[in-house]
């Protein structure tokens, strides 16, 4: 939390831990609604379960309604699927069940590699209306916690908090007058930073290649084009005005430069690649230990 | 629609599509309210002497920790189920010389890769109080964050 005397709030959401930090303790009324956005969002978005809208997807093709938020992750996802060269991609879904990081959780390759169907084949995404031509599993999870943050963060902001940490394990907006020192943890030594970041007003989102790491050289990262997980940069973070955009930006870094992603989004990252060597822009300067 | 279509188009017209919906508010970050709040000086006072105080309370028990290696294994759920950190410390006068952890035969891919990136990063962690490491959050592969501070506080715990 960011300072010892702030009150914390701790549930489990969509697979991982969340804390909540402000200065007084949150109000039962409020925890309550925050715990029925993150079930709302579950029942709309979640690979994992059948009876949300995206498991209904994954079975028919049609036309789904989906909540509010889908409308700007509709356009951040479509932005980046250009600028990635369709690398970065919602359609990675059936890639990521083909490597056995479906429902069933077999974590064992059911297949060679599956490349992502194209967007423009099977997906239209027109504000919160999806519409598919074939059986699609979408999986929003390189922006999915992200917004759920900024979700989160809506509900506060909506009663009346002005000062609050929402972390979605590791995913920060820190909203309010208040800095948090935030440590860039070593990609394959959670031992040790590379650096620490003050973070205020804003989202910091980081991705790493080891996180979710299961069998030899499968991690999940993948890389549409091909369905095979990407190699190159181990570990990145992105620092934007919504954590929606620093989570996808995170991932996305693993795809192109942070150069080329600034062309369209105003933010700021970091990427550290296998070989220790590190890019960042102006505002990560002097944030790393050297 | 042409795939061939210039690239500076597309991200003109798509940045603008953003732009509109930041507008709209679907999806916002921090209130703008807290934004402008955020730079009045006399605000900061509170915050900034915070971290100073907690360094001074740290930095006085940094001295009690006995010289030595130590390793401790902390526990984290990652959808691959149950795994374990092991963490090995190595205390010298109150502080952090050498950082180690423990190979998981589980896991052949962090190993794998602790291989190739060790030799840049043990040289930024030397010789920095243990107590340093205690941050308000971590963000990185963030899954395992949790059983290395436990690990970590088992240490200090040994090590009194």
């Amino acid at each position: 939390m960011p300072d010892a005397d702030w009150a914390e709030f701790s549930f489990d959401g969509i697979g991982t831990r969340w804390e909540v930090a402000t200065p007084l303790p949150l109000a039962p009324a409020l925890r309550s609604r925050l715990l029925e956005r993150v079930e709302k969002f579950d029942a709309g978005w979640s690979r994992f379960r059948s009876d949300s809208l995206v498991g209904a997807m994954a079975h028919s093709p049609g036309r789904y309604s989906f909540p509010a938020e889908a409308a700007a992750l509709g356009t951040l996802y479509r932005t980046l699927y250009g600028l990635t060269g369709g690398a970065m991609t919602p359609l990675v879904g059936g890639s990521l069940e083909r490597l056995g990081y479906g429902p069933a959780y077999t974590l064992q390759p059911s297949g060679p590699p599956m490349p992502a169907p194209r967007w423009e084949d099977v997906l239209d995404w027109d504000g919160t209306a999806i519409s598919t031509r074939a059986p699609v599993v979408l999986d929003i999870g390189a922006a999915g916690k992200g917004l759920l943050v900024d979700l989160l963060a809506a509900e506060l902001a909506t009663a009346g908090e002005k000062d609050f940490l929402v972390d979605g394990s590791g995913d920060l907006l820190a909203c309010g007058s208040r800095r948090v020192a935030v440590a860039l943890e070593h990609p394959y030594n959670p031992a040790q930073a590379i650096g620490v970041l003050d973070l205020r007003g804003r989202a910091l989102c980081a991705s790493a290649a080891n996180r979710r790491s299961w069998g030899d050289g499968l991690h999940h990262v993948l890389d549409g084009t091909t369905g095979r997980p990407v190699r190159t940069a181990v570990a990145t973070w992105a620092l934007a005005d919504t954590a929606m955009e620093a989570d996808a930006l995170a991932t996305a870094l693993f795809f192109v430069p942070g150069q080329v992603l600034r062309d369209a989004f105003n933010f700021s990252w970091l990427t550290v690649y296998s070989d220790g060597t590190a890019d960042h822009s102006a505002e990560f300067e002097g944030t790393l230990f050297t | 629609m042409s795939p061939s279509a210039p690239t500076s188009t597309l991200r003109r017209s798509i940045f603008a599509g953003i732009a509109g919906l930041s507008l709209a508010g679907t999806v916002a970050g921090c209130a703008p309210s807290a934004a402008e709040d955020g730079p009045a000086p006399a605000d900061n006072g509170t915050a900034a002497t915070t971290p100073a105080g907690g360094e001074t309370a740290l930095a006085g028990s940094g001295s009690n920790y006995k010289d030595g290696t130590y390793s401790a294994d902390g526990n984290y759920v990652s959808p691959n189920g149950n795994e374990t950190v092991g963490v090995q410390l190595t205390l010298a006068s109150g502080t952090v010389t050498d950082v180690r952890i423990t190979e998981h035969p589980s896991n052949p891919n962090t190993r794998k890769f602790q291989g190739e990136f060790a030799g840049g990063i043990a040289a930024q962690v030397v010789g920095r109080n243990i107590d340093e490491l205690k941050v308000s959050k971590v963000a990185g592969s963030s899954l395992t964050s949790g059983g290395f501070n436990q690990a970590v506080e088992k240490i200090k715990s040994e090590a009194r």
